[in-house]
């Protein structure tokens, strides 16, 4: 029995290991086809019906199938729910939306783009749209820094002197965000209006003008100025720096910091070379929460901004929304999306935690 | 601001109902008319209209149980507020129609981007009657996207104002009934700008830099400052022959002097005093007025644009009746007077003016809502481009005001 089964296992186990990431690599492909509207009517269903057998002949081998067969057949089993997934809501919008990307619009008022590799699109996003692209990444990255500037010092104080308060401290961060993002944004409207109260009292205790020759007031206002954008940007994802710096500073044992004193460190390198080593996960999770948001955002800049302090997220609502170009509004949004990953892939390659995990 | 379709005097508007409801069921017309308004498609058959000719200002048509939804520009009617009854609550009221009103207009472009997918595929919309700017109508009567209207359900049609019959945007006048006309100037704060204004250039002052606003209307913010340049708007052809202001337009925008381009919702702004001055809508600063008394509107003596809004229904508007009988409401000069007193915008309804006279006679006298000779001369409204010429403008504006 353990002779014969061992000359025979490699012939029998090869095969369905190849047919094991095959039927499940093209399981994803036919659902992401279908999800992407290639295959529409009778082929839609030949493809559904395709899919489900896949899974069917997955789960049975997985399942019923012999020892060897079984052991390799079941991680592809195991995977198939995940590949599914995202081949439907991740592979198929994606494809639909590049695609889209590279159709025209057969006529000014047409409803249905026409696909015709249409590069130009490409191009008229890159030249149209360059200030745009460069005042998101601008303003995200500033409010970026202001985030971990901010959510730092708050998020030590709560994991290492919060005591008995520190879930009290962690919720009243939490709290102003259970009310609307886009009610709390243009309530900066109302408190930062050029009548209104903030201004009023820069003015009352004279530091409008201390502020004017700073750049953070123009001509009397800080609403609708780049201030006002990239202090909406940083409100609004304070909490997304703050919750994970706080997660990898809970963790930090404070008697490491005893052991480092007791080594004769001062207070500040034992935050340098302890602490701050410790929590820089928590750093880099949130950069990445509140920058690639951040980048994208339109919110802010529609109601806080002016017409001069426009992101690209405000771009591609225009295109998509009210100048009804979706070909120009998908390839802006491809190429913000291939930025975005170059920067992050380069932040994480310089900045990134892999030596501490 | 939003209103809502309580109907007030409600014993009587149910009883009417029911004496109506009655009257309809027994005569066997309800039923057709429930077949009609769930077909939706097919409303050339739709409207089985159970008087010929409705009289007076009370029209039957219809009976009690139709519906309308009316989607309209902001402060654009008279609301139900301090002790006055406001037009649709009055219109519910004398025909037991169940209307309902918003206010979703913000700025053409805006609408016909929400509408496009939808009428575009062929689907119909939800609104009944619709009242997008003369411009606009034009194009959705191209594109095939509006039903003619029932024209011939609503006898106060003749009292549209002569030079609105048969206008360039809708030549044969069967799809469009204008709402309000009105202009297109410049509308400032006092309290901010220190000064009265006096001409379009006072926009560029540098001392209002980052407080000064534009509509994105194409027609009126690049008509207003055109006319300032001194160009006729009214026989524009080419974008060369426009290109002045554009570029006037795009070097205010890059000075930082523009703060923000809008559509109807710059009340808030200008009357806390965020804009300086803006280019608005001769009839908002009224409104606007009763916040914030500070607000003014100049009529630049270079020329105002001016402008008509008008209803139109959708492709496959099912409540023709319905629609029939507001648009008949609406024409009655002494509701049409209710709703001129109030809006304080040019109506386009003839034998205003005497009833306006009854409600507030200083009203009448007002150049802005009647305009006299010289008001007129110095009014141009947009020339009607052709289709290659609109579409580079559009893309122009666009360019500028877009995100």
């Amino acid at each position: 029995m353990t002779a014969v089964s061992t000359q025979d296992a490699p012939e029998r186990v090869r095969r369905p290991e190849l047919v094991g990431l095959a039927a499940l690599a093209g399981a994803g492909v036919l659902l992401a086809a279908v999800g992407a509207r290639w295959f529409t009517g009778p082929l839609a269903v030949v493809a559904l019906a395709l899919v489900l057998a896949a899974i069917i002949w997955l789960v049975f081998t997985a399942v019923a199938g012999g020892p060897e067969a079984r052991r390799r057949i079941a991680p592809y089993g195991l995977l198939k729910p995940g590949t599914l997934w995202l081949a439907l809501f991740y592979l198929a919008p994606l494809v639909t939306l590049l695609r889209l990307s590279l159709s025209t619009l057969p006529s000014r008022f047409a409803v249905e783009a026409e696909f015709s590799w249409e590069f130009q699109n490409y191009v008229d996003a890159f030249t149209d749209f360059g200030p745009q692209f460069q005042r998101a990444f601008l303003y995200a990255a500033v409010a970026t820094v202001l985030t971990i500037a901010i959510g730092y010092p708050l998020a030590y104080v709560i994991a290492f002197r919060g005591g008995r308060y520190r879930s009290l401290l962690l919720g009243l961060v939490v709290v102003p965000f259970f009310t609307s993002y886009l009610i709390r944004t243009i309530a900066w409207r109302s408190l930062l209006n050029d009548n209104g109260e903030i201004v009023r009292f820069l003015d009352a205790v004279r530091l409008s003008g201390l502020f004017e020759s700073i750049g953070i007031m123009d001509n009397g206002r800080i609403l609708q100025t780049p201030v006002a954008v990239i202090g909406g940007l940083t409100y609004n994802f304070l909490p997304f720096m703050i919750l994970p710096i706080y997660v990898s500073l809970e963790k930090v044992d404070p008697r490491l910091v005893d052991a480092a004193q007791d080594l004769y460190s001062t207070s500040t390198a034992a935050f340098r070379r302890v602490v701050l080593p410790l929590s820089m996960p928590g750093v880099f999770a949130g950069t990445l929460l509140t920058f690639i948001p951040a980048a994208g955002d339109f919110v802010n800049a529609f109601y806080l901004g002016s017409p001069s302090t426009t992101m690209i997220g405000n771009s591609i609502q225009d295109q998509f929304l009210v100048q009804n170009n979706v070909p120009l509004a998908s390839a802006m949004s491809f190429v913000l999306m291939a930025i975005i990953t170059v920067l992050v892939l380069i932040y994480s390659k310089y900045f990134g935690t892999e030596d501490l995990s | 601001m939003k209103r809502s379709i309580r109907p007030r005097a409600v014993e009587l508007s149910r009883r009417q109902f029911l004496i109506r409801s009655g009257v309809l069921g027994a005569a066997g017309l309800t039923a057709p008319q429930l077949l009609a308004a769930c077909g939706g498609d097919d409303d050339d058959t739709s409207a089985p209209s159970p008087t010929d000719a409705p009289s007076g200002s009370s029209p039957s048509a219809g009976g009690g149980g139709d519906t309308l939804f009316f989607e309209n520009w902001p402060a654009y009617i008279d609301p139900t507020e301090d002790g006055l009854t406001g037009t649709v609550d009055r219109f519910m009221d004398a025909t037991g129609i169940d209307m309902r009103y918003s206010e979703a207009f913000n700025d053409n472009v805006e609408y016909f981007a929400k509408i496009q997918p939808v009428l575009g595929r062929g689907d119909t919309i939800e609104p009944d009657l619709i009242a997008p700017t003369s411009w606009m109508v034009g194009r959705l009567i191209s594109l095939g996207w509006l039903d003619t209207l029932p024209i011939d359900q609503v006898p106060n049609a003749v009292n549209l104002r002569d030079d609105l019959v048969n206008p360039a945007w809708d030549p044969t006048g069967e799809f469009s009934l204008p709402w309000q006309t009105g202009f297109a100037g410049i509308a400032y704060n006092l309290d901010v700008t220190g000064r009265e204004l006096t001409s379009v250039d006072d926009l560029w002052d540098p001392e209002f830099a980052g407080k000064i606003g534009a509509l994105t209307e194409m027609r009126d913010t690049i008509g207003v400052i055109l006319l300032s340049m001194g160009v006729d708007i009214s026989t524009l052809e080419t974008f060369e022959q426009a290109a002045p202001a554009f570029e006037k337009l795009e070097q205010a925008k890059a000075d930082g002097q523009i703060r923000r381009f809008h559509g109807n919702d710059y009340f808030d702004d200008l009357s806390n005093g965020n804009f300086a001055a803006t280019i608005g809508w001769s009839g908002d600063v009224a409104q606007i007025q009763l916040d914030n008394p500070a607000v003014r509107f100049l009529f630049p003596e270079s020329g105002a644009t001016s402008w008509a809004d008008a209803m139109v229904m959708p492709k496959g508007a099912v409540n023709r009746d319905a629609a029939a009988a507001w648009m008949d409401f609406a024409y009655d000069p002494v509701q049409a007077a209710q709703i001129t007193a109030w809006v304080q915008y040019v109506s386009p309804v003839k034998g205003v003016r005497e009833e306006v006279e009854k409600i507030d006679p200083e009203l009448a006298d007002n150049p802005l809502i009647f305009p006299d000779e010289a008001t007129l001369a110095a009014t141009r409204s947009f020339a009607t481009l052709s289709e290659d010429v609109e579409a580079e403008f559009d893309a122009a504006f666009s360019r500028i005001i877009g995100a």
